[in-house]
C-alpha cells in the first residue's frame, strides 16, 4: 500500500502554485473548503518519515500525519522548487531536516494563539445546563 | 408478541453496582485506625513520563464504574482475565486492574495479606486497600497477553505490539509486586472544574436518566474534540432505538493521561458541551460524562470496558466506529466490529459479547462511518454514498495537523463555536495540544482535589 502525503493550501500558498502545472492537481476537499496537493510514496519513504519525528504516524488511509508544521512548509517549497509531487520532494525534505530544527523544537512548546473572539462562547459557558453534583 | 418497547435501564454488568464509598467520617476514622501502613500513589512512569495513576482506577471501581470488579485483581482473577477476558465470576471484563508497588516500597510498608493499606493522594488520605494476596508478575508479559500477539489472535492483530503503543508502556512500566484486594475510597476527591460538571458516576447517571424520563440512550466514546463527522456520527448512530429514535445521547470522555498531542481534556468536555449550548443537539437529549481511566488503546478490548462503564452507566446502545480506541495499526480497524458482530474466540469470545455468558446487555451499534459529501451535500453514510473520488474523510490527525499550520478549520470541519472552545483552552495552556508541560501540570493537579483528613496518630512517623 502506497503512503501519501498532504499539504493543505492556503490563500499564500495557492497563489505561489498559480499558473504552474501543479495548480491542476489541486485537491478540493470538505466540498472546496480545503484544498490540498498530495505526494504519493513507497512504503519505505513513508516510514522513513515517521522515523524523523516522534509524534508522526499514519492515520488510517495511510496518509502521514501529525509531522511539524515547518517541515509541512518544507515540504510546500521544494514542491514549488521541484514543481513536482514525485516521492523526490519528500526526499529533498528530509535531506534538509537539520535546518529547520530549531524551528522543530520550539513548535512543542509554543504555537501563536489565533486572534479570534471567543467572547460568545464565554457568555454560552456561564449557565452551563449540566451542574456538579 | 415480542415487546419492542425497551421500558427500563439495563441492569449493572454483574447484577449490582459496585459502591465502596465512605461518606461519615468517623467511619474513615474507624476504618483507618486497622490501616498498618501508609502508602504515597505515585504515577506509573513510562522514560520519565506518567502514562497511568492508579488513583484513576481506584476511582473507577469505587464508584462502580468498573462494576463488579471490587479491587485490585489477585493472580487467579488475572490469569482468567488474560486467558478468557472473564473475572472468576464469569463476568466479561477485559483488562487487569492491579495495584502495583516496587520491591524496595514493599519492604519498606512491611505489609501482606491480611494488612490494611492506607492509600495516600496528594498528601490526604483517599483510600484503603485490603491486601488480600501479594504476587508478583512480569510485566512485559502482562502487556503482551493483555493487548495479544499475531500469533495467538490472528482475527485481529495485525503486527506485535512495542514502545510505540501507548498502551503497551503502561503494562510494560507496571512495578512487578500486585497487591491484590477490595479498594474502599475513605475521603472523597472533589472533581475539579472543568470535570466536576461532568461527573456522573453510575448511579448518578441512572438518576439522571431516570429523572429525564429516558429508557433508550446510545453511548459515544470519544477522546476528542467533536468535530462536525463525529457530530453525524452521534446524531445518526441515536436513530437506533425502540419504536423512535434514543432518548438520549450520551458522550462518555476517557479522562487521564493522554498521548502527546492530542486535545487537552478540559477542551474535550468542554467541546462537546458546546455542542449542546450552541443549540446543535438539544441540551435535554444529551449528557456529557466522564470516566476516569488512563486509556490502554487496545482497540476490541477496549471495547469491552466501554460496554462495562456504560452498561454500568444504564446505557442501552453503544456505538462502535472503525479504529475503536485504537493507535496505530496494530489490530484490524474493523478489529471492535469484528468482535461485536461475530466475536474473536480466540480472545474467549465464540460469540459476540452480548451473546456470550457473563456478557452484556448493552447492544452495538456498529458504524462504518461518515464523510463530508460535496454531491449528497450531507455527512453520509458510507454505505450510502458512492461518489468515489469527491467526498472528504475525517482524520483527527488532519485537523490537528490544521490547528497547528494556523489554518481555521472550516465550519465544515468544526462548528465555529467548538473551535472557539478549543482557542479558548489553547489561551489558557499556550498551546492547543498535550504537550510536556501540560501532561507533567496535569499529572501533578490531576482531576481531583483532597479534602484534610488527619491520618490516626498511630500512621505518623
Ligand atoms: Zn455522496
Amino acid at each position: 500500500m502506497a503512503k501519501f502525503f498532504g499539504v493543505v493550501l492556503d490563500e499564500t500558498r495557492l497563489k505561489e502554485i498559480k499558473g504552474t502545472p501543479l495548480e491542476e492537481k489541486v485537491e478540493p476537499i470538505f466540498g472546496g473548503a480545503l484544498k490540498r496537493l498530495v505526494i504519493e510514496v513507497p512504503d519505505e519513504l513513508g516510514q522513513k518519515v515517521i522515523d524523523q519525528f516522534t509524534k508522526a504516524r499514519f492515520d488510517a488511509r495511510g496518509f502521514i500525519e501529525e509531522t511539524p508544521a515547518a517541515f509541512k512548509r518544507l515540504v510546500f517549497k521544494k514542491i514549488v522548487e521541484k514543481k513536482s509531487l514525485g516521492p523526490e520532494v519528500i526526499e529533498a525534505a528530509i535531506e534538509e531536516i537539520p535546518s529547520i530544527k530549531d524551528q522543530i523544537e520550539k513548535e512543542d512548546r509554543e504555537l501563536p494563539v489565533p486572534d479570534i473572539d471567543i467572547s460568545d462562547i464565554l457568555e454560552l459557558q456561564k449557565n452551563p445546563v449540566q451542574k456538579p453534583a | 408478541m415480542p415487546d419492542v418497547r425497551i421500558k427500563t435501564l439495563p441492569p449493572p454488568h454483574g447484577g449490582k453496582l459496585v459502591e465502596r464509598v465512605v461518606r461519615d467520617p468517623q467511619m474513615a476514622r474507624k476504618l483507618m485506625e486497622k490501616c498498618s501502613a501508609v502508602y504515597d500513589i505515585k504515577p506509573t512512569l513510562f522514560k520519565g513520563n506518567p502514562v497511568r495513576n492508579v488513583y484513576r482506577e481506584i476511582m473507577s471501581v469505587c464508584y462502580g464504574f468498573f462494576s463488579p470488579v471490587e479491587g485490585s485483581m489477585t493472580k487467579a482473577e488475572l490469569e482468567s482475565v488474560l486467558e478468557r477476558r472473564r473475572l472468576l465470576s464469569g463476568w466479561v471484563f477485559p483488562y487487569p486492574i492491579l495495584f502495583d508497588v516496587s520491591e524496595e516500597d514493599f519492604k519498606k510498608l512491611g505489609v501482606g495479606p491480611g494488612d490494611w493499606l492506607l492509600l495516600r493522594l496528594k498528601g490526604q488520605p483517599f483510600a484503603i486497600l485490603e491486601i488480600e494476596e501479594v504476587y508478583e508478575i512480569t510485566p512485559g508479559d502482562v502487556a503482551v497477553r493483555t493487548f495479544g500477539t499475531p500469533d495467538k489472535n490472528p482475527e485481529v492483530v495485525r503486527v506485535p505490539f512495542d514502545q510505540k503503543h501507548t498502551g503497551y508502556n503502561i503494562y510494560c512500566s507496571l512495578n512487578p509486586i500486585i497487591l491484590a484486594g477490595k479498594y474502599t475510597i475513605i475521603n472523597e476527591p472533589k472533581i475539579r472544574p472543568p470535570f466536576d460538571r461532568f461527573w456522573y458516576p453510575p448511579k448518578r447517571a441512572r438518576e439522571e436518566f431516570e429523572r429525564r424520563g429516558w429508557t433508550t440512550v446510545i453511548a459515544h466514546q470519544t477522546r476528542n474534540v467533536p468535530h462536525t463527522g463525529h457530530e453525524a456520527l452521534m446524531k445518526n448512530a441515536a436513530y437506533i432505538g425502540d419504536i423512535k429514535p434514543c432518548d438520549g445521547i450520551v458522550v462518555n470522555a476517557i479522562i487521564g493521561a493522554k498521548r502527546i498531542g492530542d486535545f487537552p481534556d478540559e477542551a474535550i468536555v468542554e467541546g462537546h458541551e458546546m455542542l449542546h449550548l450552541a443549540g446543535y443537539i438539544k441540551p435535554e437529549r444529551h449528557l456529557v460524562t466522564i470516566t476516569l481511566w488512563d486509556m490502554r488503546y487496545g482497540n476490541p478490548i477496549e471495547s469491552l470496558l466501554h460496554a462495562v462503564i456504560r452498561q454500568n452507566m444504564g446505557i442501552s446502545f453503544h456505538m462502535f466506529g472503525r479504529d475503536h480506541a485504537a493507535l496505530g495499526e496494530y489490530y484490524d480497524i474493523y478489529a471492535t466490529q469484528i468482535l461485536w458482530s461475530k466475536g474473536i474466540p480466540s480472545f474467549g469470545f465464540e460469540a459476540p459479547p452480548y451473546e456470550v455468558d457473563g456478557g452484556f446487555y448493552i447492544r452495538p451499534q456498529n458504524i462504518a462511518e461518515f464523510w463530508y459529501c460535496p454531491k449528497c451535500l450531507e455527512f453520509a453514510y458510507s454505505d450510502n454514498c458512492n461518489h468515489k473520488g469527491i467526498y472528504s474523510r475525517y482524520s483527527g490527525s488532519f485537523i490537528r495537523g490544521l490547528i497547528n499550520e494556523g489554518v481555521t478549520p472550516p465550519p465544515q470541519i468544526y462548528r465555529p463555536e467548538v473551535y472557539k472552545v478549543v482557542v479558548k483552552w489553547w489561551k489558557e495552556f499556550g498551546y492547543p495540544f498535550n504537550n510536556e508541560k501540560y501532561l507533567k501540570e496535569r499529572e501533578e493537579k490531576l482531576e481531583v482535589d483532597m479534602p484534610h483528613m488527619e491520618l490516626p496518630a498511630h500512621l505518623k512517623k
